[in-house]
């Protein structure tokens, strides 16, 4: 149980970057409209996140040095600021959306309107950050996020053909209602969910939080191996559930409400229930992760203390920056903005910055001054370096996509 | 430091981060300061962190002497050029930049003494071990 245990880093990490609430909604959303034709994609962002996140998690246990602290190393100061306004500022959005979804979440429970809800859900976020040991609350939403697994439930209920669903992911092709614009435009959401920057943002600074060291790389690489696989099959499942249950009867989906009726229509009021408290956690898990990584970013490029392994007053600007963010995404979501649009948004902007986040974690891999004994071997560089190719191919592809496809419309 | 180590600072000191006695973040290497020896080569004399010194690397001439400007109001310090810490103090370069003081006696950690004394002190539960 104990080494079960272990790997909730991993599971809350993937979680809060493959199905929180942008990301449940795209998922449906390319699932009703593409069927199972960009799967593919979801595969080949699993396989990247899993290299590079394997690889931070090995760089903080062997150095102690999270993401940031290499980004700004690697890359120099201009570079790195640079990165980290673009970072900032996606993490920031993404927590404004997540903010709103746990409320959203809440209000499909409770029937209370859901920006009634957004300060009294901002505020518990913010508690959690303030008190709860790192320990404490990766296991607490890791593992809440696990009734997540009803998607699988309600796929397995609806009783398809697995193998014509199957063959349908192996030969994709782009949809006749559909422009081939449209498909990459969410290929890149799909892949730039998987890969987001602040998973490894938040993965490597809990590595440190949780002060792996060496003897801990057993441990990084089944967090590693379990959790984002995890994350990839509940987000292939709801994509199945969407393309079997909702397309059929012509809903399209464009809110969590929706989201929900696949597993809703299949299992019934025990699976809604499970499915409430996993999109609850998940997007509770995913504000706790990006409005820790807005805090953890800033901290690390300009090296002051930070963390929730120390108590508040010794990482007092650490805190200071995590609720001035809480504070702005609370403000933003009290406007009353589409949240699903703007983590949308987020993901597809954040495809164009990857570039500057993993280029300096694949160097640091490979420095001998660093990891030692540990380096990089041969073919996990020739991997790595794929990604990197196919990082920077999206990267430049991403904001012209966005213009000609109007946000995929 | 062992005498004699050749160092590239551009590599080994840029950018790394600046650690204290007890082992705790307080800053990062944002430039180094130069010295002339009696041969003629320039070896490191000072780490210097800040800010300040980090706008007027990055080549905002305005921005970095007024930063530094700022923080002297702000934070004012006994020492001439606070962002200062004189090489002799640094006791290993290695992941990090290791420092033979107590981060609570650096200048450069003026802003988060300020913050927590200012801020953070004043919310409750500031001082409890998130640890145990």
């Amino acid at each position: 149980m104990k080494r079960a245990l272990e790997i909730t880093l991993g599971i809350l990490t993937a979680i809060g970057g493959f199905v929180d609430i942008g990301d449940l909604v795209a998922n449906a959303e390319t699932g009703a409209r593409f069927r199972m034709n960009l799967a593919w994609v979801v595969v080949v962002g699993v396989v990247g996140i899993v290299v590079y996140a394997e690889m931070a998690g090995r760089v903080a246990s062997v150095s102690g040095r999270a993401v940031f602290d290499l980004v700004r190393e690697r890359l120099g100061p201009g570079l790195g600021l640079l990165n980290l306004l673009a970072s900032f500022f996606i993490t920031a959005l993404t927590l404004t959306a997540e903010l709103a979804g746990v409320a959203i979440a809440l209000s499909l429970a409770v029937s209370v309107h859901y920006l009634l809800l957004v300060p009294f859900t901002t505020f518990l976020v913010w508690i959690v950050v303030w008190r709860l040991p790192f320990e404490t609350m990766e296991r607490i939403f890791g593992l809440l996020g696990l009734a997540l697994v009803v998607f699988v439930v309600t796929l397995w209920q609806v009783g398809p053909d697995w193998g014509s669903l199957l063959s349908e992911a192996t030969h994709p092709h782009v949809p006749s209602q559909e422009t081939p614009f449209t498909y990459a435009y969410y290929g890149i959401a799909l892949f730039g969910a998987a890969m987001t920057p602040y998973e490894v943002f938040f993965f490597s600074s809990g590595a440190v939080e949780e002060r792996w060291g060496r003897s801990d790389l057993n441990v990084n690489r089944a967090n590693v191996f379990v959790g984002f696989p995890l994350g990839g099959v509940l987000s292939l499942a709801l994509m199945a559930g969407a393309h079997l249950v909702l397309a059929p009867r012509g809903i399209s989906v464009d809110s969590l409400s929706q989201v929900a009726l696949p597993t809703a229509f299949v299992v019934g009021k025990l699976g809604l229930a499970c499915l409430l408290v996993g999109i609850f956690a998940a997007t509770f898990g995913a504000a706790l992760e990006t409005g820790l990584s807005a805090g953890y970013t800033v901290a690390q490029y300009l090296g002051w203390p930070w963390g929730k392994h120390v108590r508040p007053r010794e990482a007092a600007r650490f805190h200071l920056v995590v609720m001035v963010t809480l504070v702005g995404g609370l403000l933003v979501t009290l406007t009353g903005v589409d949240p699903i649009k703007v983590t949308e948004y987020s993901i597809v902007l954040s495809a164009a910055a990857l570039p500057l986040t993993y280029f300096p974690i694949l160097l640091i891999a490979n420095d001998p001054g660093y990891m030692g004994d540990q380096v990089n071997g041969r073919l996990l560089n020739a991997l790595a370096f794929v990604y990197l190719v196919i990082l920077t191919v999206v990267a430049v592809a991403t904001i012209p996509l966005m213009v000609i496809t109007k946000a995929g419309q | 430091m062992p005498d004699g180590r050749v160092l590239y600072a551009g590599m080994s000191l840029l950018d790394r981060q600046l650690v204290d006695r007890s082992g705790r973040p307080c800053g990062n290497v944002d430039d180094c300061e130069l010295e002339e020896g009696p041969t003629g080569a320039l070896h490191v004399s000072a780490v210097l962190a800040g800010p300040g010194v980090l706008a007027t690397r990055l080549g905002w001439r305005r921005l970095g002497p007024w930063l530094e400007w700022v923080g002297a109001l702000v934070f004012p310090s006994p020492v001439d050029r606070p962002q200062r810490i004189p090489f002799s103090r640094v006791s290993d370069v290695g992941s990090a930049v290791h420092l033979a003081v107590d981060a609570d006696e650096l200048a450069t950690m003026a802003g988060e003494r300020w913050v927590r004394d200012h801020v953070i002190r004043h919310i409750p539960g500031n001082g409890h071990d998130a640890a145990e």
